[in-house]
């Protein structure tokens, strides 16, 4: 297979099928709440007729058939020694090279309907990152994994393992999907659906009155309601997890990990270890009382969207210890955390009051007499109390550690993210004194990652300094050097 | 010359709190105080042109007027300031730039992590004499770092001497 991939190949034409099935799906999703909301759908099959409004959606059908066939006569591939070229565009003639030596990340994807062609997406990010992402949009499955195997040779090393070391339990996939974000993802998804569901019940219900359908206790109402909205957020919130991480398996393959995963549509996605430069762990508030987090293997120019990232989800029972060592040989979890300064925690409180006095201020011009003096009471203690805890509970979770070349910082409200990397991994490091920290001899050491800036807010000027300084000896290359003069 | 490095000869390299910095041009302190201005100008003739019909705000309007003039003055005469405090330096692994006048910083990026590197002028810094240096990292969307106030010569002289490290460190990594 890889001798043939050094002449020009074809995308397969079932690809072609499902670009126009899946545009189909997502013009549908989109233009959904507008068809069907407020009756504008309705007005416009009146406006212009059924037989106008069948002939419109077939000349539409015919335009796109006839671009995705151009596209697919445009669309072609090859590899010249370790060069991926790509020949693509509809109108303007495109040309993409990309060498094995930038290859960061290989992923698969196999949505139901190209499982039975034996036809997979593959995506390629080079290191420039996630923006810069080249996707085949179906190619047979025979194909990707010879591209794979030659854009990423570690991925057929022979005498590693193939048998998981990680596999994600019914447990852990449960505990994910109630503890994750998958919930708002899943909301979204659903929410086109609202409107039509609304007007269906409103056609069906043999009363319309909103009473008739309500318990009449006030307390049994509010626990009712407050029971259904919790309970509906939560089998959402699991069959977002289920359809993304069902059969969820880590594999290590020489220097690789590889995961597998998905309901319906499967996904495959290789990480090198060479090229991962920050490994977060994240724990929401739900999650630590659930005792479930999950780690995200971060890389440069990493996507926005998380759930395009290499994730491990639904991890238990303390096992992101052993999981790091994995994706870093030689990593130990610390035997403590050094806290950051106490005036952290009174710069917090600062900040929160003069954000709540604003707050009072503004509510004080905008509602003036509409609220009685015990309810402003009540609402000034309210924003005290809020700010004391927010301050208290921020100050409290954030933390770092050095240990073993590996720099550790956490920080959160109620979950904790904890961000993980060696000194080697930094892009740049920032110093920061505000004339408040000076007084008191501290400072903020802001971290440049491949994933974003994380800071470590009040600790000794002379740690940050100290910090800055190994970063930047970490960074110095190891290697024979060529030094000027 | 091509040398070995070893962990001893990392120890030595100076500390960033020692780094001897070297001044930026003493032109950025007005350019930069034009700057702040003239953006200060703006906010001040949008507050004494915004119509305010027959409120009762109209009699404070002059004191208004006045009160974003004395913000703007302060703001220009922080600006100058913070731009006669600022250096650079080039080292042998990093370059690092100093700032701020309230909030100080102390930036360093190390030249491996280095991509590109742009000159850049809009027309008040040209009629300073002025080029701003941005230094472009991997995966960065905008500059890591970028060191305003040098002079034309001054900047292309940095920038061969980046262009010339980046390529010493791309050849000893290679090797």
């Amino acid at each position: 297979m890889s001798e043939s991939l050094t002449q020009w190949q074809r995308l397969s034409p079932w690809a072609m099928v499902s670009l126009l099935l899946t545009q189909a799906a997502e013009q549908s999703r989109q233009q959904l709440p507008l068809l069907l909301g407020a009756g504008a759908g309705l007005t416009l099959l009146d406006a212009v007729g059924w037989r106008e409004l069948v002939l419109g959606v077939g000349v539409a059908l015919l335009v796109a058939v006839l671009l995705a066939w151009r596209y697919y006569r445009r669309f072609r591939f090859r590899l010249e020694d370790d060069v991926l070229v790509i020949h693509q565009g509809l109108f303007e003639h495109r040309e993409f090279k990309l060498a094995a030596r930038h290859v960061q990340q290989i992923a698969t994807r196999q949505p139901l309907h190209m499982r039975p062609f034996g036809v997979v997406e593959w995506q390629v990010i080079p290191v420039a990152g996630d923006a810069s992402r080249i996707t085949l949009p179906g190619i047979r499955q025979t194909t990707a994994d010879a591209l794979s195997e030659r854009l990423a040779p570690a991925m057929s090393a022979s005498g590693t393992s193939v048998a998981p070391h990680f596999r994600l339990t019914t447990r852990g996939l449960l505990l994910h999907g109630l503890s994750s974000r998958s919930v708002l993802v899943a909301a979204a998804m659903l929410s086109p659906l609202m409107r039509p569901v609304e007007r269906w019940l409103h056609d069906i219900a043999p009363s319309q009155a909103l009473p008739d359908w309500l318990p009449t206790a006030p307390l049994l109402l509010a626990a009712l309601g407050m029971l259904v909205v919790v309970m509906a957020l939560a089998l959402l919130s699991i069959v977002a997890a289920v359809w993304r991480f069902a059969g969820y398996r880590l594999v290590d393959q020489g220097g690789r990990q590889i995961q597998t995963s998905g309901l319906l549509q499967r996904r495959r996605q290789s990480l090198a270890l060479e090229r991962l430069q920050v490994v977060e762990w994240v724990e929401t508030g739900l999650g630590r009382l659930l005792g479930c987090g999950y780690l995200v293997c971060h890389q440069f120019g990493g996507s926005a969207d998380e759930g395009r990232r290499f994730l491990v989800p639904g991890v238990t029972g303390g096992e992101q210890r052993r999981l790091l060592a994995v994706l870093w040989p030689g990593l130990r979890w610390p035997p403590a955390w050094t806290p950051v300064s106490h005036y952290y925690r009174r710069a917090l409180l600062l900040r929160g009051g003069l954000l709540s006095g604003l707050l009072l201020a503004g509510s004080g011009a905008v509602l003036g007499p509409a609220l009685t003096t015990w309810q402003w009471w009540l609402l000034t203690g309210a924003l005290v109390v809020l700010v004391v805890v927010g301050a208290w509970r921020r100050w409290r979770c954030q933390g770092w550690a050095h240990c073993g070349g590996y720099l550790w910082v956490r920080h959160g409200l109620f979950g904790i993210r904890t961000h993980v990397f060696a000194l080697d991994k930094g892009i740049s490091v920032d110093v920061r004194q505000s004339w408040l920290q000076r007084r008191r001899g501290l400072a903020t050491l802001h971290l440049h990652l491949a994933h974003g800036r994380v800071a470590l807010p009040f600790i000794e000027h002379g740690t940050a300094l100290a910090l800055a300084d190994e970063l930047l000896a970490a960074s110095v290359p190891r290697s024979v050097v060529e030094v000027p003069g | 010359m091509n040398q070995a490095r070893s962990p001893a000869d990392e120890e030595r390299q100076p500390r960033l709190a020692e780094a001897p910095l070297e001044a930026v041009s003493a032109r950025l302190a007005p350019c930069l105080a034009l700057h702040k201005a003239g953006s200060w100008l703006l906010v001040v003739m949008a507050v004494a042109l915004m119509p305010l019909g027959e409120s009762e705000w109209l009699a404070w309007r002059i004191w208004l007027v006045a009160g974003v003039a004395g913000l703007g003055a302060l703001g220009v005469g922080v600006a100058w300031c913070e731009a006669r405090r600022r250096g650079y330096a080039l080292r042998e692994h990093d370059i690092v730039q100093r700032r701020g006048l309230l909030v100080q910083r102390f930036q360093a990026l190390p030249l491996v992590r280095l991509q590109h590197i742009e000159t850049r002028s809009n027309p008040l810094e040209r009629c300073f004499g002025l080029v701003r240096l941005a230094c472009f990292t991997a995966g960065g969307r905008s500059a890591d770092v970028v060191i305003e106030g040098l002079p034309a010569a001054r900047a292309e002289a940095l920038k061969q001497q980046l262009l010339h490290r980046l390529q010493s460190t791309a050849d000893g990594t290679s090797a």
